[in-house]
């Protein structure tokens, strides 16, 4: 079996004084989507963070060899695990192609960050429209599409996406997870992190269900589609 | 009419250097979220670092300049890192108090080092103007302009362009985002402080050339750089610059229309006019 690219194990993580995960643990191989699913609250974007080191942690926390609970924020996305955050959170006023250029602030291969653009515009054609454009400015579905370019920009190895379907329209959600395949091909893992479990489905390979904090199902996700809690729970078939 | 055209011309010299007064205050506010209590005192320490460098080193006062700015830089990236990091981002009267207590502790400093006489950067250029279609454009006033233009259509252009540039702007624009796209803000922080206390650094040596300097003249300035700042729009550098243009005009024909024990009274108005009309501004980026 191939080593993990991330592995956590008896993770506990919280704000302060109030615990959210209690013994989250979970593996993710190179090469795979993986998706984690939930409703809102039940602890997901806390385990971002944790993993991105935005907030403190407690258990297990390795990618690609190396412990992170001792790293800053900074130095974990120097290793190449880039968070594509809830929200979006470009940078508002600035231009398309200086948020992609943020992307590349750790990197120093110049030349490799001029194919870095082309793909990714290959992959966004619309931003190559828009480069010169206030980000703030853009639709919704395309600052998602700049966010996500902007993590790709990184050139990472694991890809975590936060609610990446969070107030789009269908046709862009679609459109964005043919995206996250065609990633994959590009040999980037991709952990993607989602409350709309019909999209997540549709294109990862295995899932973990967390709900207050805790991961209650792991499996693939064709027999996580089959288990009666989960369709029931977030499938809303019986 | 030709003393129209004095007045005016007296107006925008003296306009560009305010705006790099203002400069410097909006560039830390705008990324650092601190009103800069301390700001004027960092004018009045790069006046007299230039006063020392040209009397002292003989060196002159527009090379000494850039050094001035270099140590004045040191002094900010110093002050951040092992002071004001420690309270960036938290409750604005923290940030309002510590940088209140630099301010009274860079003038007492200065008083015991330097005296309280005044001092002016007297170099043999000082006297010397040329008069064009009768105004009177002194050399080293209208050197003092070129040099705020110039300092802030770089500082425009670092802040466009460079890496670490982006990397101001956007800590500026959304901290998280920044910190999870490998920028250490700490580090932005000191080099944000840094260049703020750099072009007051240079504001002040250049005020010293053209008007003269004691341990005090910190109060003043530090209220009209953030009038200026805030009538400019804190990340806009030209737009610093056209705020001060806007109040060195206004003060040089109060000066001449008015009376000038009037030119504190339009600063001091304006600064009551910016917060009466633009609170909004004053709260969304504070």
């Amino acid at each position: 079996m191939t080593p993990a690219l991330l592995e956590i194990a008896s993770l506990s993580a919280g704000y302060g004084e109030v615990p959210v995960l209690s013994g989250v643990a979970m593996v993710i191989r190179p090469g795979e989507i993986v998706t984690m699913v939930g409703s809102n609250g039940a602890g997901k974007t806390t385990l971002l963070r944790a993993i991105s080191r935005v907030i403190g942690a407690r258990g297990t926390l390795r990618f690609d060899g190396r412990d992170l609970t001792a790293l800053t924020p900074e130095q974990v996305f120097g290793l190449g695990l880039v968070q594509v955050p809830e929200g979006r959170q470009l940078f508002d006023r600035m231009t398309v192609e200086d948020n992609l250029r943020m992307g590349t602030y750790r990197r120093r291969d110049d030349a490799r960050i001029q194919q870095s653009f082309e793909r990714v515009y290959q992959l966004f054609p619309v931003l190559a429209e828009r480069r010169q454009q206030i980000a703030g400015s853009l639709s919704g579905g395309e600052q998602q599409m700049c966010a996500i370019a902007r993590g790709l920009m990184a050139a990472p190895k694991l890809l975590t996406v936060d609610e990446m379907s969070l107030g789009l329209a269908p046709v862009v959600v679609d459109q964005l997870l043919g995206v996250l395949g065609e990633i994959r091909k590009q040999g980037i893992t991709v952990l993607l992190v989602e409350q709309d479990v019909f999209a997540a489905f549709s294109v990862a390979d295995r899932g973990y269900v967390m709900e207050t904090g805790r991961i209650v199902r792991e499996g693939a996700v064709a027999e996580l589609e089959k288990d009666p809690e989960v369709r029931k729970a977030y499938l809303g078939v019986q | 009419m030709q003393l129209f055209g004095q007045i005016l011309v007296n107006g925008i010299l003296l306009g560009g250097l305010y705006g790099l007064m203002g400069l410097g205050m909006g560039l830390v506010w705008g990324v650092l979220k601190i009103v800069n209590l301390a700001h004027g005192a960092l004018i009045m320490l790069g006046g007299y670092a230039l006063y020392y460098l040209y009397t002292k080193a003989g060196i002159d006062p527009f090379l000494g300049l850039p050094l001035a700015m270099v140590a004045m830089f040191v002094l900010g990236y110093v002050l951040q890192t092992a002071l004001l990091n420690l309270i960036v981002r938290s409750a604005q009267l923290n940030t309002l108090l510590l940088t209140f207590g630099l301010d009274v502790v860079f003038v007492y400093m200065a008083q015991l080092l330097f005296s309280a006489d005044f001092r002016t950067i007297n170099p043999p250029y000082a006297g010397k103007n040329v008069t064009i279609s009768g105004v009177v454009v002194p050399y080293a006033q209208f050197g003092a302009f070129l040099v705020a233009l110039v300092l802030a259509g770089l500082l425009f252009l670092v802040l466009d362009k460079t890496r670490t540039g982006r990397a101001i702007r956007a800590t500026a624009q959304n901290l998280i985002a920044a910190r999870l796209y490998g920028v250490n803000p700490k580090r932005i922080y000191a080099i944000t402080f840094g260049t703020g206390a750099a072009l007051a650094g240079a504001a002040g040596g250049l005020y010293g050339i053209v008007s003269q300097i004691t341990p005090y003249i910190g109060v003043t300035l530090t209220a009209k750089s953030f009038v200026i700042a805030i009538l400019g729009g804190l990340d806009k550098p030209l737009g610093v610059i056209g705020g001060g243009l806007v109040l060195g005009i206004a003060e040089a024909m109060a000066a001449l229309y008015l009376d000038p024990t009037y030119t504190d009274i339009i600063s001091f108005g304006l600064l009551v006019l910016v917060l009466v009309a633009r609170p909004a501004q004053l709260l969304g980026r504070a």
